[in-house]
C-alpha cells in the first residue's frame, strides 16, 4: 500500500451526531477532521475506516458531489458526512441515487 | 355536507352555495385553480375589482389524516401575472374543514377607505368594518384578535405590505399558540390581492363545527394509521429520539433547515445572490445551530424558554418539523419558525452569517406581512445594486424597517418583489421566472429543480415540482424505472405529483417517508380515496389541475418564451461546481408538450 503520508489528507466535514467523532466541537460551527488519504480506497471502506457502519449514515458529499459505495477517493477531497437522519430534502432528492437510501435507482439530477 | 362561501367585497354581501358534484373532488389547489380558471379573467388587472381570492381547506383537513391541515389560496398573481396557489399550516384549513366549508370565493372590491375582516362560523359570516386592524404590525394583531374572541379561531390576512398592495406580500396565518403569525402562504403576491379587496383578516372559529366524516370509514382508517406508522418509523419524519434517547428524526431535531447544511456540501445552496453554491457560515444560521440555541436557552431559562423544535404547524401534524426561535438572551420567543428557505434567502443569499440577524429579519417579514423569499431576494437586489453591502445584516434590518413608514421609497420597494426592485436599481442578474424570484436551490448543478422553476405555471417555486416525486412514480407509479424516463416527462410528472398532494391537504413531507415505504404510500391514496368515496389516480388527477393552471396561463398570455430561466444562469459558472444550467429550450418546452 502506498504510504498515505506523502499524499493530501481527506478534509471531512461532520454534521449532526456524527460531530461526536471531534471533541468539543459546536453545532453551529464547522468541524472538520483531517484524515489520511489511501490510495484506491473507495467510500465504503473509508466510512468502515471510521468505525461507522453504512446505517449510521445518511446522504453524503465527495467534494459536492453525491457519495456512492464505490466512489473512488481522491487526495485532498472535500467529504461531507451526514449520519443517517440528515437527507436531502426537497429540491435535492433529484441528486439521489448513492445506493443508501435506495439501492435501485441511479439517477443523477433526477 | 360541505359548502362554498362567496363574498362580494363590492355590495359586502355573501351567499352560500353548495359544492356541484361534479366538483365534490376539488379541494385544496385543485378547488382554487379551478375557481380562479374558470371565473377569472386572465387578462384582468391583479389588484383590481375583477381578480378574486379563493380560499380552501385541502380535502383532508380537520380529519384524523397525519399532518393534512395545509389550506391553499390562489388568484391571479400579481408577481406573475399567471395563475397562483400558495398553500401553508395554521390553524384556518382546520378551522373551516369542520364549519363545513369546502371554499371561499371573494370578489369585487369596496369603494372607499375602510378594512374589513370576515368573521366566520358554523353557518354565519359577517363582514365587519375593523379600521383598526389595517397599519398595525402582525404580531400585535394577532394578540388583538385571540384577545377579542375567546374561542382560539384560525386568522388568515394581509400585512402593511398587502394592504399596501405591495407584490412581496404573502397571506399570513396564526400559529397554534397564537405567539406568532409566521404561517405564510407566502409567493406569489397573493397578501396584495387580500389587500386589494380591503380585507385585513378572516378569522374562523370552529366551535360549533365537528370533524368532517369519511365516505368510506374502514379504508380511511386503515390508511390513516399506515401512514401514521410509516411517518413515524421513518429517520426523516420519525419521533424525536430512539430508545436510547439519541437524536432520531431529522425533521423534528433540526427543521427544514437541516438543508442548510446539506446544500452546502451539494454546492448547490445559492449564496451572495446566486454567484456561489457554498456559503462560509452556513453552519451558523443551520438547523443544528437552532437546535443548539433552543436547547441552551432551555437549560438556561427552564420552562420559561419559549424556543421550540419538534414544532406542529398545524394541528395533528405529526411530522413536527416547525420551530421557534428564542432570544439568547431571554429565551423569550424570536420568531416561529425559522424555516430553510427564510433563513437561506435571508441568510446566505445574502451572506448574512448571523443567526440574530436572520431570525431578525424573518421576524419582520411576518409582522409586515412579507414572503421571506421574495423579501430575502429584493434585499439581495438592494445589495447587487450597491445600495448596501452583501455581509451587511445591520443594514438589511435598517431596510426592511423602512417598510413601517408609508412614505418611505426604500420602503415600498423592498416590499415590491425581486423583479421590480432589481429593474429600478439597475441590476442585471435578477434570479426570477415568470416575475417570482428563486428559491433556495441553484437551479446550475441542480438541473432538476431548475426545470421546475422554469416551466411550473406558478413563477420559480420548488414545491410546484416537488422532486422527490420523481422517485415515488419510478418506484411505485406506472413508470418503473426513472433512468429511463425523459427528463421532461418527469418533470411533468412530479409537479403532477405535487399538484395531487397540494390538493389532499397533506404536507409535501409525507412524501419522504412514502419513498420508502409502499404502505405508506397506499396510507395516503387509501385515506384520499376513502374520504372522497372514489377511486382516484394520483398522476391523472394532479395532471388535470395543471392543466387547468396552463390554460389560464396561456389565456393571460404566456408563451414557452416565458418558461425560461434568467440569462445568466446559462453563462455563469457557479462554484465550487463551476457548471452552468445547460438544458436546452427543447428540453424545456417537451415538458408540457401539448398540454
Amino acid at each position: 500500500m502506498t504510504n498515505s503520508n506523502t499524499f493530501e489528507p481527506l478534509e471531512v466535514h461532520l454534521y449532526g451526531q456524527l460531530r461526536q467523532l471531534i471533541k468539543h466541537s459546536k453545532p453551529d460551527e464547522d468541524t472538520v477532521m483531517m484524515v489520511d488519504f489511501i490510495e484506491n480506497e473507495t467510500f465504503r471502506e473509508f466510512v468502515q475506516r471510521l468505525g461507522l457502519s453504512q446505517s449510521d449514515i445518511g446522504d453524503c458529499f465527495i467534494d459536492g458531489t453525491l457519495a456512492k459505495h464505490s466512489t473512488i477517493l481522491m487526495p485532498g477531497a472535500r467529504i461531507g458526512l451526514f449520519p443517517f437522519n440528515m437527507v436531502l430534502l426537497c429540491g435535492g432528492q433529484h441528486l439521489k441515487g448513492h445506493g443508501y437510501t435506495r439501492d435501485d435507482v441511479d439517477i443523477d439530477y433526477y | 355536507m360541505s359548502k362554498i362561501l362567496r363574498v362580494n367585497m363590492n355590495d359586502l354581501s355573501h351567499k352560500w352555495e353548495s359544492v356541484p358534484s361534479e366538483h365534490a373532488h376539488l379541494a385544496g389547489r385543485a378547488f382554487t385553480t379551478h375557481y380562479v380558471n374558470s371565473e377569472v379573467d386572465p387578462m384582468c388587472h391583479p389588484l383590481r375589482a375583477h381578480n378574486k381570492v379563493v380560499i380552501s381547506p385541502g380535502l383532508l383537513a380537520g380529519t384524523l389524516a397525519p399532518s393534512s391541515g395545509r389550506l391553499s389560496v390562489g388568484a391571479k398573481s400579481p408577481l406573475t401575472g399567471g395563475i397562483k396557489e400558495a398553500n401553508a399550516g395554521g390553524l384556518t384549513a382546520t378551522r373551516l374543514a369542520k364549519i363545513g366549508l369546502r371554499g371561499i370565493v371573494i370578489e369585487g372590491a369596496p369603494s372607499g377607505d375602510d378594512w374589513y375582516s370576515i368573521l366566520l362560523g358554523k353557518d354565519s359570516c359577517e363582514i365587519l368594518k375593523t379600521n383598526d386592524y389595517a397599519g398595525i404590525g402582525l404580531y400585535d394583531l394577532i394578540g388583538k384578535i385571540w384577545k377579542k374572541y375567546d374561542s382560539k379561531p384560525g386568522i388568515i390576512g394581509c400585512g402593511i405590505a398587502g394592504q399596501r398592495l405591495l407584490r412581496g406580500a404573502g397571506i399570513f396565518g396564526n400559529n397554534i399558540e397564537n405567539s406568532d403569525p409566521g404561517r405564510y402562504a407566502g409567493r406569489g403576491g397573493l397578501g396584495a390581492v387580500l389587500g386589494s379587496k380591503r380585507i385585513v383578516t378572516i378569522i374562523s372559529d370552529d366551535s360549533e363545527g365537528s370533524r368532517p366524516e369519511p365516505k368510506q370509514k374502514e379504508k380511511f382508517e386503515q390508511g390513516r394509521k399506515a401512514l401514521v406508522e410509516a411517518l413515524n418509523k421513518h429517520p426523516v419524519t420519525g419521533k424525536l429520539n430512539n430508545d436510547e434517547g439519541k437524536p432520531f428524526g431529522g425533521l423534528k431535531n433540526y427543521g427544514t433547515n437541516i438543508l442548510q447544511n446539506i446544500l452546502n456540501e451539494a454546492g448547490g445552496l445559492p449564496t451572495l445572490g446566486f454567484s456561489s453554491g457554498r456559503f462560509k457560515d452556513a453552519a451558523k444560521i443551520s438547523g443544528e445551530a437552532v437546535h443548539d440555541l433552543v436547547d441552551r436557552t432551555k437549560k438556561k431559562f427552564g420552562d420559561k424558554s419559549e424556543g421550540r423544535y419538534a414544532h406542529s404547524c398545524h394541528p395533528g401534524c405529526i411530522m413536527a418539523c416547525s420551530n421557534a426561535v428564542p432570544y439568547e438572551e431571554t429565551g423569550k420567543l424570536h420568531v416561529s419558525p425559522l424555516e430553510y428557505e427564510s433563513a437561506w434567502a435571508l441568510g446566505a443569499n445574502l451572506g448574512v452569517g448571523k443567526l440574530y440577524d436572520v431570525a431578525e429579519l424573518n421576524r419582520l417579514c411576518n409582522d409586515l406581512g412579507l414572503d421571506t423569499i421574495e423579501a430575502g431576494n429584493t434585499i439581495a437586489m438592494f445589495m447587487e445594486g450597491g445600495i448596501i453591502p452583501y455581509g451587511d445584516g445591520t443594514a438589511a434590518i435598517k431596510l426592511l424597517k423602512k417598510a413601517y413608514d408609508s412614505k418611505s421609497v426604500d420602503g415600498k420597494l423592498v416590499c415590491s418583489g425581486t423583479k421590480i426592485a432589481g429593474e429600478t436599481l439597475g441590476v442585471t442578474r435578477i434570479p426570477v421566472v415568470k416575475g417570482q424570484a428563486l428559491p433556495a436551490y441553484d437551479p446550475r448543478p441542480i438541473r432538476g429543480i431548475g426545470v421546475t422553476y422554469a416551466t411550473t405555471t406558478m413563477g420559480a417555486d420548488h414545491t410546484a415540482g416537488y422532486t422527490i416525486a420523481a422517485e415515488i412514480l419510478g418506484i411505485k407509479g406506472e413508470v418503473t424505472d426513472p433512468r429511463k424516463m425523459e427528463k421532461a416527462d418527469l418533470s411533468r410528472a412530479f409537479q403532477a405529483t405535487t399538484a395531487y398532494i397540494d390538493s389532499s391537504g397533506y404536507c409535501l413531507f409525507i412524501a419522504f417517508c412514502i419513498l420508502d415505504d409502499d404502505s405508506g404510500f397506499a396510507g395516503m391514496k387509501d385515506t384520499f380515496d376513502g374520504f372522497i368515496g372514489h377511486e382516484y389516480d394520483v398522476t391523472e388527477y394532479g395532471l388535470k389541475v395543471l392543466k387547468n393552471e396552463r390554460e389560464f396561463n396561456r389565456n393571460a398570455g404566456f408563451t414557452k418564451e416565458d418558461d425560461r430561466l434568467p440569462e445568466f444562469f446559462h453563462t455563469e459558472p457557479l462554484p465550487p461546481h463551476n457548471v452552468t444550467f445547460d438544458v436546452s429550450d427543447e428540453e424545456l418546452d417537451k415538458v408540457f408538450e401539448g398540454m
